[in-house]
């Protein structure tokens, strides 16, 4: 059976999209399925230094589009991690060097290899965006509890269902603490206004710094929040629909924590 | 209720969060009622097309516009008549 083609977009820079892609991608190999995460963001590459591959480039999606490589060629293995892959996106080429029937031919290839085929999209609503929409099946919006990001994601929303792409969201980076204090909107308001599906929430965790500094897979790291929100993310994403989303704002009463520190004793 | 909620709730402050919520909502209804600039060119052009088969119109002084208020928007388009196509006639539907 093919493999699937989800893209994961924002609108907004900098809400975390490079972070998720590369977390859910390793999360799902790590689950025993193949999983190729390809960098669309042609002129300003980022998904191969997060995911700690970047001294491993040899060719790049443009390269594979041109019909100058191969697509096993170009596309980087994860030795840490099984069945993971990295097609690095172009430092080079003009963002226009591909064009969406590239992308419908580059993704109907991979969906004989991988399971899933995860699409970074980079900000914005241009070429990038409009490649990466064009050969999705699905797309996960993400979106960080700020009236910009929210606003953006909206506009995002409407841009996929015109594509008739029903989109889930992430919400991301949300700081319990100031939800609850009334200084953040939280993620039933962000519901609200997009009117759209959840698929996760992701709290404010500083892990996401040291793995990004070191380029290790967040999931990796026992102690990350994001890391076991991303993990139940790439469990819904694949085959785990009805998993019920963890509430950040939930916390562990200080019943349960002193139990839990007891048993770790133990 | 920690400190600050309670200090807010004193000085009589809202929320942050209820502020971009209401701002949120506004801009998004404001975003979709957003016309693309040749649009309403088209529009016009294509209205002054049809007016024409029936009416004698001065294209020179026709107005089109859109008016939003806070609870709806409306198309507003305005034009004088020179004289109707009697000649002409209607077309048969």
């Amino acid at each position: 059976m093919d493999g699937k083609v989800v893209v994961v977009t924002s609108g907004k820079g900098g809400v975390g999209k490079t972070t998720i892609s590369a977390s859910l991608g390793a999360a799902l190999a790590l689950q025993g399925k193949r999983v190729a995460v390809v960098d669309m963001d042609i002129g300003l590459r980022n998904l191969d230094v997060v995911m700690g591959l970047e001294n491993r480039i040899v060719f790049n999606i443009v390269d594979i589009i041109k019909g100058r490589c191969k697509i096993k060629q170009a596309a980087i293995r994860d030795r840490r991690i099984d069945n993971l892959y990295l097609i690095p996106a172009s430092q080079s080429d003009d963002k226009n060097a591909i064009k969406p029937e590239n992308m419908v031919w580059l993704t109907n290839r991979l969906r004989k290899e991988f399971d899933v085929t995860l699409l970074d999209c980079p900000a914005g609503i241009e070429q990038g965006f409009k490649n990466s929409i064009a050969a999705a099946d699905e797309a996960i919006v993400v979106c960080t509890p700020e009236v910009s990001a929210v606003r953006d994601a909206d506009r995002i929303i409407g841009l996929l269902y015109a594509q008739s792409i029903t989109p889930k969201l992430i919400v991301n980076r949300i700081v319990p603490e100031m939800v609850k204090n009334g200084d953040m909107l939280s993620h039933e308001d962000v519901v609200e206004v997009l009117a759209i599906d959840l698929i996760g929430l992701i709290e404010m965790d500083d892990r996401v710094v040291v793995s990004t500094n070191t380029g290790t897979p967040l999931i990796l790291q026992e102690e990350s929040k994001a890391g076991m929100a991303l993990q139940r993310i790439a469990l819904r994403l694949d085959g785990h629909p009805d998993l019920p989303i963890e509430n950040p704002m939930d916390k562990k009463s200080f019943w349960k924590k002193l139990g839990s520190r007891f048993s770790r004793k133990n | 209720m920690n400190f600050n909620t309670l200090l807010k709730k004193l000085m009589n402050k809202g929320n942050s969060k209820d502020i971009a919520k209401k701002r949120l909502k506004f801009a998004l209804l404001t975003d979709k009622l957003e016309i693309k600039t040749d649009t309403l060119g088209n529009l016009q052009r294509d209205l002054v097309e049809v007016i024409s088969r029936y009416f004698e119109i001065d294209t020179e002084s026709i107005k089109i516009d859109i008016q939003r208020s806070e609870e709806s928007s409306a198309l507003i388009f305005n034009t004088p008549i020179l004289s109707a196509h009697r000649q002409r006639g209607i077309p048969a539907a």
